[in-house]
């Protein structure tokens, strides 16, 4: 695939750079994407999502409340994060958050961002046209918002974590799915709802 | 004859200097051209008499001269490459005066349709299908051309709408060829705004405008149609961004044509400009300006196809020359710079642009801009082999789109199937803790699908169903049953009982053995081990798991 090819030149680059941390000097050679789409990787996630899905359950057993899909999910991008072994933005963020906010925190902004990301997309669509720079803008701060710790993020270093992000959810989606067809017996669909057992 | 053009257009003599080079090459162009209008061939001839003359002298007559001039360039094969570039730089003239003109709509349509080809054809093969270099005031009758004219050269802010002629001359094979070829030379004065364009016009015919450019410098500042011309250019250059989107070409095949010359012209010109960039080096910070300045216009209108052509050219336009003003002391500026810097500078280069910013890629800043660019368009690409469906998109704003779209589904996935697993967190006791560990290894190990069923549910049907799988399984599954240990069935707990009770585990002594170090690591390589055996399973989201857990419940209860 082209991205591996590429790897491996930022690879190269990569030993031969330094890497600053600094978001114009970045080094976009450390990151591989294509790590994510490896079976290993997948598997030591699903190893941990589950290993911290039981965690959960544990903890929210005790206050007796229901374990909700906040809980697991926000369980899952923890994992997620750790298994990107903070390379990335978004890993890093990820896991300072978990440290900050709270649960309830999260669900309210995460929620009203996503809405205004789906809205925000929309209508930068429409004003497209009449404005050249506040559409582009207003993409790459939409962007910017769904790749969590990515606010400030140069746009090039912005692609880049964006590509990271992608293709670690992608592997997240698939690990989930399989855990949710092995627990509950049913397939997963992607596209829509299957029935719980 | 041609400097008789240039002279009564104002324009220097050297303009046409190459004409004659730039002749065949022309020639051999506009033979190429599927030429739309029907007119004739005398242009070639008359084009320079009536084009230029009579139709700078009188303003009732443009449309009119304009028109056979015109038509007759475009359609005749047989107009020579002089005509057309020397012609360019005539329209340009003729634009910028027709522009008042035009207001008043004298011109007539077809005059105008062929002025804005042949502007648009001279300065690329390009943009000339798509976009009309001049922006056309809605005075114009030409609705097309207006559209065209305005998107594209709005720096000139004349009136000349210059549909059809322009697709005419952009369609022609012969300007991908030049287009080709001027991407090699890889205009550095024009950096952006070149390689969008795509090559507009032979190497000669480039050349022998852009000498007059950079070189001329007096003169260029000096005369109001060299800075109509550079803005022309410029806002051709910005046309060639939005032209891949115009399907205002009267012929697909113009379309084709172009569309296929701007990707080979942008290419060959960004790289070619990079190339020369860094060849030389002594671009003078004006000119880097200016070339940023471009470059990022054009990088953007670049990026932007099918958007705001007119914000690219209404930002090209004062940048390129379009206020008289601004363009002369910028061309000015950069055309002296670019005349000391660019001595040895390829006459390629700058012969489409008349704006002459010759030493332009030279110029840090707009190398570090190229850098920047590249590495955002590369990583472009990167995201558009990983999100699906982008394989058509061009264009960073619609790429952003189907990103944004992409990241919120997977988003949405996520939330979907955290639900989904914390319903089933929910509703199993702690008996799923074993049982997700069963399971996984269970799945793993199991390559035909089965129910899952949940222990609650669980039937003793199955029990017996796959003694291979229940080995592994009820391993487990005694071991946290046994153990009845909720908090962690993976402690070492169960791994001791696992190690006594082992009854049919005879096909999966691997995993047996390696539940006694049961801690995380031994865990994942239980899971590892199954995922081993199946390597689909992670992927095969679709393909229906399932297992029969109830067995191992069972089982399990039934082993204690």
């Amino acid at each position: 695939m082209a991205s591996s090819i590429s790897e491996t030149n930022f690879e190269e680059s990569k030993r031969i750079k330094r890497r600053k941390t600094g978001d114009e000097l970045r080094d976009p050679d450390t990151i591989d994407h294509t790590r994510w789409r490896s079976e290993s990787e997948q598997r030591i996630y699903s190893t941990k999502l589950f290993e911290a899905i039981r965690q959960v359950r544990r903890n929210s057993s005790p206050v007796n409340k229901v374990s909700s899909g906040r809980d697991i999910q926000d369980a899952a991008d923890r994992v997620l994060a750790v298994a990107a072994k903070g390379r990335t933005r978004w890993s890093r963020a990820i896991l300072a958050s978990r440290l900050r906010l709270r649960l309830a925190h999260n669900n309210k902004k995460h929620k009203k961002a996503r809405l205004a990301k789906v809205t925000g997309s929309i209508r930068s669509k429409m004003p497209e046209k009449k404005r050249f720079i506040p559409a582009l803008q207003r993409k790459v701060k939409v962007l910017s918002r769904l790749v969590p710790g990515c606010r400030k993020v140069s746009f090039p270093n912005l692609l880049e974590e964006t590509t990271d992000y992608i293709s670690a959810l992608e592997m997240q989606v698939r690990a989930m799915a399989a855990l949710t067809e092995l627990l509950t017996g049913s397939p997963v669909d992607r596209l829509a709802s299957t029935s719980d057992s | 004859m041609e400097n008789e053009f240039f002279l009564n257009a104002g324009v220097p003599l050297s303009l046409h200097f190459e004409s004659s080079a730039s002749m065949p090459m022309w020639h051999s162009l506009s033979s190429a051209m599927e030429i739309q209008g029907t007119e004739v061939n005398c242009l070639s001839e008359q084009s320079q008499d009536c084009f230029l003359n009579p139709n700078w002298e009188k303003s009732a007559d443009h449309g009119v001269h304009f028109d056979s001039a015109l038509s007759s360039m475009v359609s005749s094969p047989a107009a020579s490459n002089t005509n057309l570039s020397n012609d360019s730089f005539v329209i340009r003239e003729l634009i910028g005066k027709l522009g008042n003109i035009g207001n008043s709509g004298d011109i007539s349509p077809h005059s105008q349709p062929l002025l804005a080809s042949y502007i648009g054809g001279n300065t690329s093969a390009n943009t000339s299908c798509y976009s009309t270099p001049l922006n056309s005031p809605p005075k114009l009758n030409v609705p097309r051309m207006d559209h065209l004219v305005k998107e594209n050269l709005p720096s000139l802010g004349k009136s000349m709408p210059l549909n059809s002629s322009v697709a005419d001359f952009s369609a022609d094979p012969g300007f991908a060829e030049r287009a080709a070829r001027f991407s090699r030379f890889g205009s550095k004065s024009f950096n952006d705004r070149t390689s969008q364009f795509g090559i507009k016009n032979t190497d000669v015919s480039c050349r022998s405008y852009l000498p007059m450019d950079t070189e001329g410098l007096p003169r260029v500042s000096s005369s109001p149609s060299l800075n109509a011309l550079g803005s022309q250019m410029g806002a051709q250059e910005n046309n060639i961004s939005p032209l891949q989107d115009r399907t205002e070409l009267a012929n697909s095949q113009e379309e084709s044509t172009v569309s296929e010359q701007i990707p080979k012209g942008e290419t060959g010109l960004k790289g070619s400009n990079d190339v020369n960039s860094r060849k030389r080096k002594t671009a003078s910070k004006g000119k880097a300006k200016e070339a940023t300045k471009a470059e990022e216009a054009n990088d953007k209108s670049n990026a932007k196809r099918c958007k705001t052509t007119e914000a690219n050219g209404n930002e090209n336009g004062p940048v390129k020359a379009e206020e008289e003003t601004k363009g002369s002391t910028r061309c000015a500026g950069d055309e002296k710079q670019s005349k000391s810097s660019t001595k040895p500078p390829e006459p390629p280069k700058d012969y489409i642009h008349v704006r002459a910013r010759r030493g332009q890629a030279t110029d840090s800043h707009s190398l570090a801009e190229r850098v920047r660019r590249e590495k955002i368009s590369e990583r472009m690409k990167l995201l558009q082999d990983l999100v699906p469906g982008c394989n058509k998109i061009t264009g960073k704003a619609l790429m952003l789109d189907e990103i944004i779209n992409y990241v919120q589904s997977l988003q949405r996935q996520v939330e979907f199937l955290s639900m989904k697993l914390a319903s089933v967190n929910t509703r199993m006791d702690f008996n799923m803790d074993s049982l997700m560990i069963s399971k996984d290894i269970f799945r793993s190990n199991n390559p035909s699908p089965h129910a899952i069923f949940p222990l609650d549910s669980s039937a003793s049907a199955f029990y017996g169903h796959h003694p291979q799988q229940n080995p592994a399984l009820h391993t487990n599954v005694s071991n946290g049953t046994a153990t009845q240990c909720p908090v962690d069935p993976l402690n070492t707990a169960p791994c001791q009982s696992l190690g006594v009770q082992l009854p049919p585990l005879n096909g999966y002594s691997e995993s047996v053995s390696q539940y006694p170090m049961y801690g995380e690591d031994d865990l994942q390589t239980i899971v590892q081990m199954g995922f081993g055996q199946n390597t689909n399973g992670e992927t095969a989201i679709l393909q229906p798991r399932r297992f029969h857990v109830s067995d191992q419940a069972t089982h399990a209860k039934v082993e204690l």
